[in-house]
């Protein structure tokens, strides 16, 4: 008698979780729903799709044939597009991917965005099997480990979807192309710069970064030394430390202070990450702290911090449009799918109403396949208000 | 019975006084390590800034430790409430300080109390309920959040309150401590907490309303994880939705150093404050000694090992000479 | 109730078909088929090769759960799991890029996790006053951070000769590889937990650990077996993570430790000790991964779906309470 009770009260919280499980998804991914309809159609209307397949293909042949005329942004309807963040609750994630959705739901796709439950590798390798299981036709993902992601992704590709990176890299074989936010080099010269400008050309500084494997923030420092090493201009700048915050407020204040004590001839600390940045701004504003800051960090989360008074932390720092970073990367996604570009060296697409349309397919130092999305943009006390309530 | 004793037997002879041993032990080296530069007054009121949360949180788990259960879903709870009062900022809804604090504690002792009564009211253990729990309030936090922060200019009046110089977080820390103090050592309360962990069976018997203590002891500690929650929106001006994560088991270490035990029935407020302290300073030296920071997380480890084990072994002592006393 | 001596001892075999079906087992059968018709339900895309295909990265925690449950069931815990993957993980791969054959980094991942797990059991047996909870806390931190030393400041390392770990990749017919040895180790775990003298003492241990002691059964030396074999077992599951993901990095195995206990208390093992069999365990573990895969392909907010699990949990344990009021209500009621 107890068993069976047992048994379908069990059975009982099981469908009240599958009912919960479908109420939410419902809300939180109707995308998904129609994909599936979506899909269905195209199936059944092969005809259409063909059509756009050669468009595209005979634009992109003349775009090999050597004409310098930028092909049409090509159709995306019928066709199901997805993006992997490196993890829920950023904004910074969140702002990247409603730029990619916007983008393939005003060219007539269809969009998953998936946001890993951690800013892991293991995370995102479950949520890109699951993608391929869905046999969607393009996965851009912002990777968390430049390795770890290799092999789910050489499966993808193998199941006959176009993979791309934007933010952060992987291994070069195992993707199409990649969005760059900013060229390494460029984000390196303009932070070495500002660490220039405001040490007045020579004293300490110091770094406080991410996590230690932190691929993105491990290249720009790497670019940030060896221009000052390359450069005699820079030959009176002392990096003091590299410090890492681990993207934790409460390790990046205690780094931030202990860089203050272990260095009382600091000037500048450098921090290219969202979180280290506004930690240390904090720590140094309200310490009132002769030591100003650097770095890359939003906007909206540093408006307090900057100014040009002593009585701000940071005079400027620097950032790219996350919004249109994802635009970027759904663009290059939905010419991906159409053929219109294979990632190759030389190859151009168009981007709508995004400034530097059209875009071509550099190759980086290191002979990997890149698309620039430009400059990273400086903020300081006459624009921060204006960008902060952008992103 | 009592006889006097010679100094190093009464060092020797307590737990909180070999606590303290090891902690100017730590700190002679890290002074000497750093330089002469560690225990300046800016230094002493950042490592108490900085471990507030942990030192509040340490509280509540000495009583959750002593009826022997435990509870890791504190920080997500603290994530709940964090979350919740730092959107009520961000869309402007309240700003009133105080209430916000009172926010705050309000859900964590709501968090709290679902622990307490599915675990004393349903007999269910307190690692599996506290772990359902951190999965759902940590999943909760995130799905208000909607991918959002609240931070900087957000919660511009609240952080003004845990602000570097600011008294704030002190004044909670004092307070809660001596309250502590006072309801462990000289209330029935604090004596009924100890009955139910040393012998729930016996407590049962001699009339304590165990399920009662154990709810009540839940709620403590989802009060204070809630408290944490505002204090560290306030003293980190940010509310996202991941901080703290993984934390708990710092409080459970400190508690662990501390010397409460966590079979229940053995710990004292101060063995926690020395414990807490101990992570603390550890916390703080570490990226000061000038070691290199990827070799800091193996240094720590075996600290906390080493510091648990000579616990073992001071308590064996103890036990040893107490064995020999009655011999003699 | 919740006193020690009123524990029971849940290994004797139940032999009425009927009352198999409606035991807890008999249950997670009901929910696991429950869970495989709304994966089909909700994702056009569910179907046997998808979900066989998703699963390696899910059946390497598999491994863990078995140790995990013999742990539990001497009424023990250990945390530290996650961590000893990693390291597992990242020595394998160094040995792999080292120039080292398919079967020397086999060795060297279950090797590292040999030793770890030894390491973990002297201490808990040479320290016995200490809960297992807070040496493996301590030893998890020590073996993530040997890793991230080793790592250096890349904090992530790649196979450089991938093609040499595919073989543990490869798929027979719609089955992954790993899905078979998968199968092996959950045959010997459960035979050994219920048909052998090890398997009895187990459970003795874990009712009453003093008793057991006084009995004549060699408590120390069990646990220790029990950690070692837990370690071995993180260590295969590195060896199987390798092959799916050819490289490591700093927060590999972050979080295994909470995923392989949930699955066993989900099948009904208590954290208490001395109750509990694997058969509802591997049930339990297959129907949380074929759940994940299921609403991981309806793209549900993958902070929801630890929601769910999180509530799964707590229900799956509250259950045998509230029945056991109602029925105790229902016996007073017929009594009157």
């Amino acid at each position: 008698m107890k068993r069976k009770v047992v048994s379908t009260m069990l059975c009982a919280a099981m469908a009240a979780g599958l009912l919960a499980g479908c109420g939410s998804s419902s809300s939180s991914s109707a995308a998904s729903s129609s994909s599936a309809a979506s899909s269905a159609s195209a199936a059944s209307s092969s005809g259409s799709a063909e059509t756009t397949e050669t468009a595209a293909s005979s634009a992109s042949e003349a775009v090999k044939s050597g004409s310098t005329a930028a092909a049409g942004t090509a159709d995306a309807s019928g066709h199901t597009y997805a993006i992997v963040t490196k993890s829920a609750g950023n904004p910074y994630n969140e702002r990247e991917a409603s730029g990619f959705q916007d983008t393939i739901e005003a060219l007539g796709g269809t969009c998953i965005v998936q946001n890993p439950e951690q800013a892991t590798a293991d995370a995102q390798i479950s949520v890109i099997n699951s993608l391929i299981s869905q046999k969607v036709d393009s996965i851009a993902v912002a990777a968390n480990d430049a390795n770890a992601l290799s092999a789910v992704l050489q499966q993808a590709m193998d199941a006959g979807i176009k993979v791309m990176t934007l933010d952060s890299d992987v291994e070069a074989s195992s993707r199409m192309v990649f969005c760059n936010q900013a060229g390494v080099k460029e984000v390196g010269q303009a932070l070495i710069d500002a660490v220039y400008d405001i040490t007045g050309g020579e004293g300490e500084y110091a770094i406080l970064s991410a996590t230690s494997q932190a691929t993105n923030q491990n290249s720009w420092i790497d670019a940030m030394k060896s221009i000052a090493e390359s450069d005699d201009k820079y030959s009176k700048l002392v990096l003091d430390e590299v410090a890492y915050g681990d993207d934790e407020p409460q390790k990046s204040t205690d780094q931030t202070q202990a860089l203050l004590q272990k260095y009382p001839n600091l000037k500048v600390i450098c921090s290219p990450t969202t979180v280290g940045i506004s930690a240390a701004a904090k720590v140094l504003q309200d310490q009132n702290s002769s030591v100003k800051l650097t770095g890359l960090g939003l906007p909206s989360e540093m408006k307090e911090y900057i100014g040009d008074d002593d009585s701000h932390s940071c005079p400027y720092m620097f950032l790219w449009n996350p919004i249109d970073l994802g635009k970027l990367a759904a663009y290059t996604s939905v010419a991906l799918v159409s053929g219109q570009i294979t990632g190759a060296e030389g190859d151009t697409f168009d981007a709508g109403d995004m400034e530097n349309s059209p875009y071509t397919v550099t190759t980086n130092t290191d002979g990997a396949t890149e698309i620039i999305l430009g400059p990273p943009y400086k903020f300081d006390s006459s624009n921060i208000d204006e960008w902060a309530e952008v992103y | 019975m009592q006889q006097k004793k010679s100094l190093w037997k009464r060092l020797t002879g307590s737990r909180e006084a070999s606590l303290v041993l090891i902690l100017v032990a730590l700190l002679i080296v890290v002074t000497i390590l750093s330089g002469g530069t560690f225990l300046t007054p800016s230094n002493i009121s950042q490592i108490f800034r900085n471990n507030a949360l942990t030192m509040l949180m340490a509280l509540g788990m000495l009583c959750v430790l002593l009826t022997a259960g435990i509870d890791i879903s504190i920080t997500s709870i603290l994530a709940f409430s964090g979350m919740t009062i730092g959107l009520l900022q961000k869309y402007d809804i309240l700003r009133n300080t105080f209430l916000l604090f009172l926010i705050a504690a309000l859900i964590g002792t709501g968090c709290g109390l679902l622990n307490g009564l599915i675990i004393s009211k349903g007999k269910v253990a307190p690692i599996i309920c506290t772990m359902g729990g951190m999965y759902i309030w940590r999943g909760l936090a995130y799905v208000i959040s909607n991918n959002n922060w609240a931070s900087g200019a957000d919660v511009s009046g609240f952080s003004d309150f845990g602000k570097d110089g600011s008294i704030g977080p002190y004044i909670i820390l004092i307070i809660a401590y001596v309250v502590f103090f006072i309801v462990m050592k000289w209330t029935t309360f604090g004596r009924r907490i100890y009955a139910v962990g040393s012998n729930a069976e016996a407590a049962e018997v001699s009339g304590i309303n165990v399920d009662r203590i154990i709810t009540l002891v839940y709620m403590i500690m989802g009060l204070l994880a809630g408290l944490s929650g505002a204090l560290s929106v306030s003293i980190y001006a940010s509310a996202q939705p991941n901080m703290q994560y993984g934390k708990e088991m710092d409080v459970i270490a400190a508690c662990v150093i501390g010397g409460v035990s966590m079979n229940g029935g053995r710990g004292s407020v101060v063995g926690t404050f020395l414990g807490a302290l101990f992570y603390a300073i550890v916390a703080k030296a570490l990226p000061l000694i000038g070691l290199e920071s990827i070799w800091q997380n193996l240094i720590k480890g075996i600290i906390v090992l080493a510091v648990v084990l000579l616990n073992v072994l001071t308590q064996r002592a103890m036990d040893r000479a107490n064995l020999e006393r009655r011999e003699l | 109730m919740a006193g020690k001596s009123g524990r029971e001892i849940n290994a004797v075999p139940q032999s009425s078909v009927k009352q198999k079906i409606l035991s807890w087992e008999g249950g997670l059968v009901i929910i696991f088929i429950a869970v495989l018709i709304l994966g089909a339900a909700i994702s056009p895309t569910y179907n046997f090769s998808s979900v066989f295909r998703e699963m390696p990265k899910y059946l390497c925690e598999i491994f863990m759960m078995f140790a995990m449950g013999y742990i539990l069931i001497i009424a023990e815990i250990d945390i530290s799991v996650g961590a000893i993957v990693c390291l597992a993980a990242t020595l394998g791969c160094f040995a792999g890029n080292a120039g080292v054959p398919l079967a020397g980094v086999i060795a060297v991942c279950i090797g590292t996790g040999f030793l770890a797990g030894c390491l973990n059991g002297v201490i808990l047996t040479h320290f016995t006053e200490l809960p297992s909870m807070i040496v493996t806390l301590g030893t998890q931190i020590i073996f993530r951070g040997i890793a991230e030393v080793s790592l250096g400041s890349g904090g992530s390392v790649s196979m450089s000769n991938s093609k040499m770990i595919m073989p543990l990749a490869t798929m027979v017919g719609p089955f992954p590889l790993v899905f078979f040895f998968v199968a092996i180790a959950a045959v010997i775990f459960i035979f050994v937990l219920s048909r052998t003298t090890f398997g009895r003492k187990l459970y003795a241990v874990g009712s009453n650990h003093t008793a057991a002691h006084y009995a004549g059964i060699p408590v120390q030396k069990i646990r220790m077996i029990c950690f070692v074999l837990i370690g071995t077992m993180a260590g295969v599951c590195a060896l199987f993570y390798l092959s799916t993901t050819f490289g490591a990095n700093t927060t590999t195995g972050q979080g295994y430790e909470m995923d392989v206990i949930a699955m066993c208390v989900f099948g009904g093992i208590a954290t208490t000790g001395g109750k509990g069999n694997l058969i509802g365990a591997t049930i339990a573990g297959f129907t949380i991964v074929c759940l994940r895969i299921a609403l991981g392909q309806r793209n549900i907010n993958t902070q929801l779906i630890l929601v769910i699990i999180g509530l799964l949990l707590i229900v799956s344990v509250l259950i045998p309470r509230i029945s056991e009021v109602l029925g105790n209500r229902k016996r007073r009621a017929a009594q009157s």
